[in-house]
């Protein structure tokens, strides 16, 4: 197949470069470091724990309010979960972008903040978490922006959970005294979840590729990485096979991991 | 609970919930009228009290590029950092995505574009330009063997097909001065030069030197078959609008370093000389 591409495509194959934006040494302070490419997959993987997690609890609390008694909380759910699902990620995390988080980093003042960070000494620990300080205001964006549309989601699927415990359950919680409060907690909820994981794993693969999406608007992660090194480099296939094998081994060992689990 | 007092709660509960969303939305309105007003100070102002210049750019090279290390290195990187220095601050680069880098300077992400980003009026009735600190012309990067023998009017054909990056100046150029011709566009340039290379492109056009570079590395496609350079206009710092202070400052700026030979002799190294080659691949 390498010989193929080569015939019809004209390009010479330099895979030899690619080891070196992975992981590098580096003579002058004597250390291995990541570079370019795994400075990327190590931002894609924090922005999709943190805006997993935002999601899931900003989801279940769209999913319950979708099934709420309460026509105003019911209609401001559904609202915001069909504007929601039926428009294209990309406008959609533009739109965020520049109307919710532009905004949100003025008024928390994010950027002296991240700044004094990276200056002080506890820099190294906070960028275990969050990588490069000075961007941080960007990677939040990023997150915020990814989880509220993943958010629309997983209302979706913990709604659909929430309606599929039989009615009789509900009507027994009420029959032996449980609040609404209490019905969800012990009898709703540990068995809608239960019943949603193989779609709530899906979406979380799929939060994983959506990810992707956000390099558009300037986020640190390997997808934007990878433009960098191409427009650097014009290492173009290369890079970005080595991209998608990143992407696939993140996204299929999640799918391990989430197999595992069902069957525990 | 009677039934009678658990609907008022809940309605109670869902007016509030209401009132409290529709706060919440109303926020951000607060804050942008906070952003208003502190853009009508300028930025200089600004810098000076950070500490910190934040200047906007897209790599492109040579202007701005990782080098093998993943460190930014480049003409744009040579001028920020002096930049700086002559205003005794620290620098910060924000990579930014080329398509969204006006719209991120507009609301506030860093202070300057200064990024190769060539004057035209379109940009200049969103943002301020600076006088040029730079002029780069492009030429023609086109595949040998199509364009076999081809004059200068004879690219300008519906059955020639053009490559370019999306946004970029060479794409507008390659539709002024070549109207007939089918244009076809991409995220990067890179793809471009690559629809070339295969044949599914006649040429393509950019920023010297980046088109007698890909001539060098692939001789037996490609070539750039005239010495014109096209759209010499200039490249200019891009800064918000209203801010007549920055704009003294920036020009005088360029102007100085006009004046010492120093723009000149970096934009040399970067755009005529191949030395920092061996930095950025091995």
């Amino acid at each position: 197949m390498g010989f193929r591409i080569e015939g019809a495509l004209n390009y010479d194959w330099r895979w030899e470069l690619i080891p070196d934006y992975i992981v590098r040494y580096r003579e002058d302070r004597e250390e291995w470091f990541a570079n370019l490419l795994l400075q990327g997959l190590f931002a894609t993987i924090r922005i999709s724990i943190y805006a997993s997690v935002l999601a899931l609890v900003l989801g279940t609390l769209l999913g319950v309010a979708r099934c709420s008694d309460n026509l105003t909380i019911r209609l401001l759910a559904r609202t915001y979960l069909e504007l929601l699902r039926n428009i294209p990620p990309v406008v959609i995390i533009f739109i965020f972008f520049f109307f919710l988080s532009q905004q949100l980093i003025d008024a928390l003042n994010l950027n002296a903040w991240s700044r004094g960070i990276a200056r002080s000494d506890a820099a190294p620990f906070w960028e275990f978490f969050f990588g490069d300080m000075r961007r941080f205001p960007s990677l939040i964006s990023g997150v915020i922006v990814l989880a509220m549309f993943e958010a629309a989601f997983v209302g979706e699927i913990v709604r659909a959970g929430i309606q599929s415990v039989p009615k009789g359950q509900r009507e027994a919680a009420r029959a032996i005294g449980m609040s609404g409060l209490q019905e969800m907690r012990y009898i709703i909820m540990p068995q809608a979840m239960r019943k949603v994981i193989p779609p709530m794993a899906n979406q979380f693969i799929s939060l994983i590729k959506d990810s992707s999406i956000i390099s558009l608007i300037s986020v640190q992660e390997l997808t934007y990485k990878t433009v960098e090194l191409v427009a650097s480099t014009r290492l173009i296939f290369e890079a970005w096979i080595t991209t998608a094998a990143f992407y696939f081994i993140l996204c299929f060992g999640l799918s391990m991991l989430f197999r595992w689990f069902e069957n525990r | 609970m009677s039934t009678t007092r658990r609907k008022i709660m809940s309605n109670a509960l869902g007016m509030a919930f209401a009132a409290l969303t529709s706060t919440v939305l109303a926020v951000p309105a607060f804050a942008q009228s906070a952003t208003q007003s502190l853009s009508s100070e300028s930025v200089i102002e600004t810098i000076k009290k950070d500490g910190v210049i934040r200047i906007g750019l897209s790599i492109f090279t040579p202007w701005s590029m990782r080098d093998i290390n993943g460190e930014l290195i480049g003409f744009e990187l040579d001028v920020g950092r002096a930049l700086a220095e002559d205003m005794g601050v620290d620098v910060e680069f924000v990579p930014t995505a080329w398509d969204g880098i006006i719209p991120q300077l507009v609301s506030g992400n860093f202070d300057v574009i200064i990024s190769g980003m060539s004057v035209t009026p379109a940009r200049n009735l969103t943002i301020n330009f600076t006088n040029p600190y730079a002029y780069s012309g492009l030429t023609i990067l086109s595949n040998s063997a199509m364009t076999d023998g081809f004059a200068l009017e004879d690219y300008n054909s519906s059955d020639v097909t053009f490559g370019a990056r999306r946004g970029g100046t060479p794409a507008t150029v390659i539709g002024q001065l070549f109207p007939e011709a089918t244009l076809l566009l991409f995220d990067e340039d890179g793809a471009a030069t690559q629809e070339v290379l295969n044949g599914n492109a006649h040429a393509t056009m950019g920023a010297e030197p980046t088109p007698s570079l890909e001539a060098r590395r692939y001789p037996d496609t490609l070539s750039v078959p005239f010495d014109q350079t096209f759209l010499a206009t200039g490249e200019g710092f891009g800064l918000r609008k209203g801010d007549a202070d920055a704009l003294n400052f920036f020009n005088n700026w360029i102007a100085v370093r006009h004046a010492n030979g120093w723009l000149k002799e970096r934009n040399d190294y970067w755009f005529k000389g191949t030395d920092w080659e061996d930095q950025v691949t091995q």
